[in-house]
């Protein structure tokens, strides 16, 4: 839709994250205001697609926030980007919440059979609110097998051990298929950007 | 590292694993490069299938959030890299204490031969003026991984190793010189590929020197454990 010979920018660049992160590390308040902004929907979305409770899910995107605050100036870069390590902590953080308070829960819900499963929580919910579309369209091209392997682990906050009891596959396979399937999703990532 | 270990990187990124099972694989993941780069990838996959989850939070969590973190004091950076290789076992506990020179990992002794003198093997380049020195204490310390020759002169203030008869290393990989004080290790430089050693200041009373196996270019900390440490007040 640009006239010929205009380029469309964004209105303003979006921040950068490892930027950011450095100036945090030095206790710049402003900076970690920035940092909250640009990343506290991804890690609130994933807090609560996590432990499901909203409340619950604030509390843990509050815990991610202060251990960033914390510990930035020990992220290393060479580990990767600043962005990652904030989900990564965030995603910790969900699945601690999950696996402390639900351990009842979770008991019982090894009960209960694959497609009872399926029914809680469909695919193509998951599916549904993946509007980010290459993350979606990436998605597509798992397996079956591979996606129900990283959605329960991801999202459910299960282990692999109790993924292949709820799938009724043998351990080596699961293992096997949430690193195939990861790569797999990594390798579609990287061909889209 | 057994492939079944290896298989385990997705389940990692994922926090798939038990507690118990996430560290050891983490420990692995210490001593295998290849892992930690496969683990980083992975963790940004899984990162980015978290982002499309995306959901603003109530807007009244932003302040609670930056109050909270108002009256939080921040960790200082890590310099005690000692955390990273998650033992202690290699610290010099018997040092000063015992006349052994060296401390091997493991709680494995090596034995050590002491001279006065550099040994039959000729010690030549950067290394030979403090071989050489008046005052020049010397020993040859065996390692996991071949020996190495340590010279020490007051009088230069300098602390010589020689690593020519250390294996040599595949090119991603060089041999890093660390001063551990007090639990902290701090980087005293990566011995040069094809080089013969490396010469640094005489570490203060208390420090004792270690060499690890790092990726090429160095760490900022050590990855791994020492395949030798050594008091040079013993040398």
């Amino acid at each position: 839709v640009a006239e010929p010979g205009l380029r469309l920018v964004p209105a303003h660049e979006p921040p950068d994250v490892d930027h950011l992160v450095g100036r945090v590390a030095v206790g710049d308040a402003h900076a970690f205001e920035l940092l909250y902004d640009e990343l506290s929907s991804a890690v609130f979305g994933l807090a609560r697609r996590v432990v499901r409770d909203p409340a619950r899910a604030e509390d843990v995107t509050q815990e991610v926030f202060l251990e960033v605050w914390r510990k930035a100036a020990r992220f290393d870069r060479a580990l990767g980007r600043a962005r990652t390590w904030v989900m990564t902590i965030a995603h910790r953080r969900a699945v601690d919440a999950v696996r402390r308070s639900e351990s009842q829960r979770r008991q019982e819900e090894h009960q209960v059979t694959v497609s009872e499963v399926g029914r809680d929580e469909p695919v193509d919910t998951v599916l549904e609110a993946e509007e980010r579309g290459a993350v979606r369209q990436c998605l597509d091209t798992l397996t079956e097998l591979q996606l129900e392997s990283v959605r329960l682990a991801y999202f459910n906050g299960y282990t692999y051990t109790e993924v292949a009891a709820l799938l009724e596959k043998p351990l080596p396979t699961i293992k096997t298929r949430m690193r195939d399937g990861l790569i797999r999703l990594r390798d579609c990532l990287e061909g889209d950007r | 590292m057994s492939s079944d270990r290896h298989t385990l990187s997705g389940a990692y990124a994922v926090d798939a694993l038990s507690a118990e099972e996430a560290e050891e694989f983490e420990r692995h993941l210490e001593h295998c490069p290849a892992c930690r780069d496969e683990v980083r990838e992975l963790q940004q996959a899984a990162a980015q299938l978290g982002a499309s989850e995306a959901a603003a939070p109530p807007p009244a969590l932003r302040a609670r959030v930056l109050a909270a973190a108002d009256r939080l004091p921040q960790l200082p950076p890590r310099v005690t890299p000692l955390a990273v290789v998650r033992t202690r076992r290699w610290l010099p506990r018997a040092l000063g204490a015992v006349a052994a020179v060296v401390v091997l990992v493991a709680g494995v002794a090596f034995g050590i031969h002491r001279t006065q003198q550099p040994d039959d093997h000729a010690v030549s380049g950067r290394n030979s003026r403090v071989f050489h020195a008046g005052d020049a204490e010397t020993a040859t310390l065996r390692t996991p991984r071949g020996t190495v020759s340590v010279a020490t002169s007051r009088d230069l203030g300098q602390m010589a190793v020689d690593t020519r008869r250390l294996r040599t290393l595949p090119g991603h990989r060089v041999y890093q010189l660390w001063t551990v004080h007090a639990g902290t290790a701090t980087s005293a430089g990566i011995v040069p590929p094809r080089a013969d050693g490396k010469v640094m200041a005489l570490p203060t009373a208390g420090t004792t020197v270690a060499i690890t196996v790092e990726p090429a270019g160095g760490s900022v900390a050590p990855t791994g454990r020492p395949i030798v440490q050594v008091d040079p007040d013993t040398v």
